[in-house]
């Protein structure tokens, strides 16, 4: 802030303009949260109300009490872990090296993750839902997990391969010259200096398998269904229950919202990442 | 084999076979099925039927409408969050100290389940109770609450389910302009202002083109995404009414499952991976290389 502060018709343009746009934009989820505390009667009134006449926790009593929503979320939770701890075990090693000993298998090998991001789930769907069903895990966390980590692999590549492209190659040089050896220097020194990225990018990871909702309808039924699917379900299961559907979509969304608010920085920067380099 | 290239490939393996088995094995199955008649329920009985799943899929019109609704779909949300969005970056880069607060809500949507928004989405919109009409009688916009049926109209339902996308996805494009943006170079706006150009001179002759490689990844990563939406049009209207917003993936997958008919959805499939892939090569050549020319 170089020039003195006045008052200038422009800057307060533009604030007002900001302020609307961020406004209008945060209202819908507002709602959302505002609809879940109402009790279930004034959810459906007709004309609706923006704030409640009451606040009740009718809603979310229902959801947790009387419904497959919290055995879905265990189901959510364990395929997101396991997605999580395969797709990183997988992709971390391998990013390393495409980014550190460039030759033209580790160029294609980025290439081809890259490519894979394009392929539509339903295209991939189809072929799986077969697939899994000859090896009998239609339906089961294993089977889903391997749907997911599909996805989640190319993602943990491209993100992770942009977080080693600031390693100094000297770092495992220093290390090899100390007797350790290549497996051994990635390991220690490497993976502890780099434990930030990781996390980042397990956190997308994370989020991806929690969002995921094609995969999970096309894969998994009464015994392993996911929170989205059973939340998707309260549309023709049980008639329109708006109240409980709104108690569920905060339930499920929220610990996200407030992880991602959280973690704000790092996850813009992971995300704006690619988009801005060169 | 070096010691090197035996760490390069053991390092590569397990990405590799999650790859080779859980992508590359999967697309080459889609394609061979999409010449045989199988059905979902029974997948290893097979009957080589040659290209008819291609001719039945391209000369269906429920395919056809469904192909379109998707371009209509991708390019109606395209325009509206990219325009939101770029605009939200200009404003924010405009604020003095840095926007922080407003940037903070935009990230809200970027983690947002799908499916919630199309829910929320469909509470906005819905006959009866959808607020979103009250809100437009009360500014006077419309006469009555049921003036406008966003999702059960047939004509207009397609733009109304891509509502969610745009809320949803217009924080990507304005917080990845927006780093574009703060890393333009300041002496090189500074230089212009001093040879006399006006602001709209500035945005046009400056700002542009040395955004051109963001905006083209942007414009890349979400007509993908937005042409793949199957999740949020699904939980605002399964595909209805009467079939009108029906999606390309949407199609695919009522084709295999509603249908049981995994050969033609294997087709359909087959396809739209191929139109995929050419759409995102010609924007990738087209808009991307010259800047870097």
């Amino acid at each position: 802030m170089r020039r003195a502060r006045r008052f200038n018709i422009n800057g307060i343009l533009v604030n007002a303009a900001a302020l609307a746009l961020v406004l209008s934009y945060a209202l819908p989820y507002v709602y959302l949260l505002i609809t879940s505390i109402k009790p279930a009667a004034d959810v459906q009134q007709i004309p609706p109300s923006f704030l409640p006449a009451v606040v009740s926790l009718e809603n979310f009593r229902e959801v947790l009490q009387s419904s497959a929503l919290p055995k879905a979320f265990a189901s959510s939770l364990a395929v997101a872990v396991l997605t999580t701890v395969f797709s990183l075990a997988a992709a971390v090693p391998a990013a390393y090296v495409a980014t550190q000993y460039r030759r033209r298998i580790t160029t294609l090998f980025l290439l081809f993750a890259l490519v894979t991001r394009m392929v539509p789930s339903v295209s991939l769907g189809v072929p799986l839902f077969q697939l899994l069903k000859s090896l009998g895990l239609l339906d089961t966390i294993p089977g889903l997990v391997l749907a997911h980590t599909s996805a989640a692999v190319p993602l943990a590549l491209l993100l992770m391969s942009a977080f080693f492209e600031g390693v100094p190659k000297e770092l495992e040089e220093a290390a090899r010259m100390d007797g350790c050896t290549r497996f051994q220097a990635f390991r220690k020194i490497i993976l502890p200096v780099m434990i930030g990225g990781i996390a980042v990018t397990a956190l997308f990871t994370f989020i991806t398998s929690w969002n995921e909702f094609l995969y999970a309808l096309l894969l998994t039924s009464e015994a392993t269904k996911t929170a989205p699917i059973v939340i998707a379900e309260y549309n023709s299961v049980y008639g329109l229950a708006w109240g409980a559907m709104t108690a569920a979509a905060v339930l499920y969304s929220l610990p996200v919202i407030v992880v991602t608010l959280a973690l704000q920085k790092q996850i813009v920067g992971g995300l704006t990442f690619g988009a801005v380099k060169g | 084999m070096s010691g090197e290239d035996r760490f390069v490939l053991c390092m590569l393996a397990p990405a590799l076979a999650v790859l080779g088995l859980l992508v590359a094995y999967p697309v080459g199955l889609l394609m061979f099925d999409s010449f045989f008649k199988v059905d979902t329920i029974t997948p290893h009985i097979r009957d080589w039927v040659g290209l008819k799943n291609y001719i039945d899929a391209l000369t269906s019109k429920r395919v056809a409408e469904s192909a379109f609704r998707t371009i209509q779909y991708s390019v109606f949300a395209l325009f509206f969050e990219f325009t939101f969005g770029f605009c939200a970056a200009l404003l924010f880069s405009a604020l003095p100290g840095r926007s922080r607060w407003h940037r903070t809500v935009f990230t809200l949507p970027l983690m947002v389940p799908p499916i919630v928004a199309g829910l929320l989405w469909r509470f906005l919109l819905v006959g009866n109770i959808g607020i979103l009409n009250y809100g437009l009688v009360q500014l006077g916009i419309i006469r009555d609450p049921d003036a406008i049926a966003w999702l059960s109209d047939e004509d207009i339902v397609i733009y109304s389910v891509s509502f969610a996308d745009i809320w949803l996805t217009t924080s990507f494009v304005a917080l990845v302009s927006y780093a574009g943006l703060m890393n333009i170079p300041k002496d090189l706006l500074e230089a212009a202002r001093i040879d006399g150009a006006n602001a709209v001179k500035r945005f046009w002759h400056v700002t542009l083109p040395l955004m051109r490689p963001v905006i083209a990844v942007i414009v890349i990563v979400r007509a993908v995404d937005a042409a793949k939406t199957f999740d949020l049009i699904w939980i605002q209207t399964q595909g209805g009414p009467n079939h009108a917003s029906e999606v390309f993936s949407m199609n695919i997958y009522q084709r295999m499952v509603r249908f049981g008919d995994l050969g033609e959805a294997s087709a359909s499939g087959t396809l739209f991976l191929i139109v995929m892939m050419l759409l995102a090569a010609a924007a990738y050549w087209k808009i991307w290389r010259p800047a870097h020319a």
